[in-house]
């Protein structure tokens, strides 16, 4: 298995590199100078109170937005500015934090898009089948993607991602609205993008239990700055950071 | 145990299947009648049907073209300036003309516009019928100006002359079903595609899909359907003339297209038919006409968005499930179905 994935990602292939990048939308500063390295297998958690700019560092780093400074790499090469299709075919896709599926398309054509879109064949259908199979879907591959509960179709969304073989992920908010039972298939799909992959997870999440879970390391956002960044628990019980979250991190540490 | 697997997603469905057969029994109304009128009619629909094509392969994507009238110019002139001035009278070579010349333009055009956000697309295809309108009466020396282009001798297949009532009701019966056939694979080859730019460009683009190049293929290929139609109208009416292109003219394939059911490509044959017939019928000719088809698209578009054939299957699909008491099967995706 090993061989296998070295063998798709390559050897520097997958490695993510953010260098200073800065973002504004005219005068209202959102991030700035924010780097980052995310290399095959590493994950990531990005936390900080509503407004921090997570999203829009997800936005930035898959070429929906153009930064205003820095740059970003991909397998050393120089992606900043590129289209979110280009970059999308060379390994860097995202999930979103609402429900985002081709909602009157049945689960199968869902995934038939995603892997027709990405020229994937029927390797990556049979990557698709231990997902389907431990996340419920398998049995609904035949139902159409808006009639599915709230929590299956962010499944989905995770899924379509997974779809196109990704080197690099960045989820945004994956567990968001999710039932804490249904939270541990976010688990789930970490692991099994890390492991049957070798993708690089970016995860910008609230749930700090999740986040303690599944990221080795983690980043603190705090209105466009960095604020931390280390293993979780020695992040987590820092004053500053404790007191940029207002009380949500003492809450669900305490 | 696989449970996923690709099913086959690009071929022609029960929809496009039905359109060529019902466009390739055009061919048998010279055999069944010799009435003027029938023949006139005949070809009419039959020039409805293929420009209406040209906005229903815009409408998969969810963009609307007011062009139609332009790329009908461009290939109904570019058939009449081959055949005065090249001496061409193959049909074949000159479908192709007819095809290739307003395609090529579209190319550049579908690229420098298609990567903006669709109601500037509208606005320029808008535009571009009303320049053409005007180059058409300004360049007199290619186009004959206000008098426009007449004189062309028959078109001829394989040596035979297509000249009389059923030669011309012929070479329009063959450029529709050829028409047919190039939007019956455009859709269904592409039919995934085009359903994720309709529907979810943002997700479609993260997944890979460079969905600019998809809209700029279809454009041109719904700009080459349309010129299909202008060298069967030239070819009716005996002449090339600015006021068979107008502007305004684009309202009614919009109408046949979307009145008929915007979701399969039966809906613009229906549309094309009930509504010239109609039109004829009730002779009401020119604008009026065209307000009709404005108040009929409104009343589409507010009350049954799946126009007649739309509507039609979903009181089917209705009935059908009323009746089976037994199991219901799951609403699996079918996506050549109006919806």
């Amino acid at each position: 298995m090993i061989g296998t994935v070295s063998a798709i990602t390559g050897s520097n292939d997958g490695e993510l590199r953010v260098d200073g990048i800065s973002m504004r939308f005219g005068g209202l500063k959102v991030f700035e100078d924010i780097s980052l390295r995310l290399s095959p297998r590493d994950i990531l958690g990005v936390i900080g109170p509503n407004g921090a700019g997570k999203t829009t560092l997800i936005n930035v780093i898959c070429g929906k937005l153009a930064p205003v400074a820095g740059h970003v790499f991909l397998g050393g090469t120089d992606i900043s500015g590129r289209s979110t299709h280009t970059l999308s075919r060379m390994g860097l896709v995202r999930s979103f934090q609402q429900t985002n599926t081709f909602r009157t398309a049945s689960v199968r054509e869902n995934l038939s898009r995603a892997i027709r879109f990405s020229s994937g064949g029927a390797e990556s259908w049979r990557r698709m089948d231990e997902l389907l199979d431990r996340f419920d879907l398998a049995h609904r591959l035949d139902e159409q993607s808006d009639k599915l509960p709230y929590g299956l179709q962010k499944m989905l969304g995770l899924l379509l991602a997974y779809a196109t073989t990704p080197k690099v992920l960045l989820l945004d908010e994956p567990a968001a609205g999710l039932e804490g039972r249904e939270r541990t298939r976010v688990d789930d799909f970490v692991h099994h993008a890390q492991r049957d992959l070798g993708c690089a997870i970016l995860i910008v999440e609230h749930d700090m239990d999740l986040i303690r879970r599944l990221c080795p390391r983690i980043m603190v956002l705090d209105a466009g700055r960095l604020l931390a960044e280390g293993p979780p628990d020695e992040v987590l019980s820092r004053r500053d950071v404790i007191d940029a979250y207002v009380g949500a991190v003492d809450e669900e540490d305490e | 145990m696989a449970f996923a697997s690709a099913r086959n997603v690009s071929a022609p469905g029960p929809g496009e299947i039905a359109s060529a057969v019902i466009v390739a029994l055009a061919f048998a109304v010279p055999f069944v009648s010799d009435s003027q009128l029938v023949y006139s009619l005949t070809n009419q629909i039959l020039i409805a049907i293929t420009a209406s094509f040209s906005v229903y392969i815009m409408l998969r994507m969810d963009l609307m073209t007011f062009a139609v009238p332009a790329f009908m110019a461009l290939g109904g002139y570019a058939f009449a300036i081959a055949s005065l001035r090249g001496g061409i009278t193959d049909t074949i070579a000159l479908a192709a003309l007819a095809f290739a010349v307003p395609a090529l333009v579209a190319l550049p055009l579908g690229v420098l516009v298609l990567r903006l956000r669709g109601v500037y697309f509208v606005l320029v295809t808008f535009v571009l019928t009303q320049i053409l309108d005007l180059l058409l009466f300004e360049t007199p020396g290619l186009t004959g100006g206000s008098n426009g282009l007449v004189g062309m001798p028959p078109t001829t297949l394989f040596g035979l002359t297509l000249g009389d009532n059923r030669g011309v009701l012929f070479v329009a019966a063959g450029l529709t079903l050829t028409a047919t056939l190039i939007t019956a694979g455009l859709t269904s080859y592409f039919r995934q595609h085009f359903a994720a730019i309709e529907e979810n460009e943002t997700l479609a683009q993260s997944l890979g899909l460079i969905t600019w190049r998809y809209k700029v293929l279809g454009f041109v290929v719904a700009a080459g359907v349309a010129g299909m139609a202008g060298f069967a109208l030239v070819n009716m009416l005996l002449t090339a003339h600015p006021t068979s292109f107008s502007p305004i003219s684009s309202v009614n394939y919009i109408g046949y297209a979307i009145i008929g059911g915007r979701g399969s490509m039966l809906g613009p044959i229906i549309g094309s038919g009930l509504l010239v017939w109609a039109t004829n019928m009730f002779s009401i000719q020119g604008e009026y006409s065209q307000g009709l088809f404005g108040v009929l698209i409104i009343i589409v578009v507010m009350l049954a968005k799946g126009g007649i054939v739309g509507t039609a299957a979903a009181l089917w699909r209705r009935f059908a499930r009323r009746d089976a008491a037994a199991p219901i099967s799951p609403p699996a995706s079918q996506p050549s179905m109006p919806r």
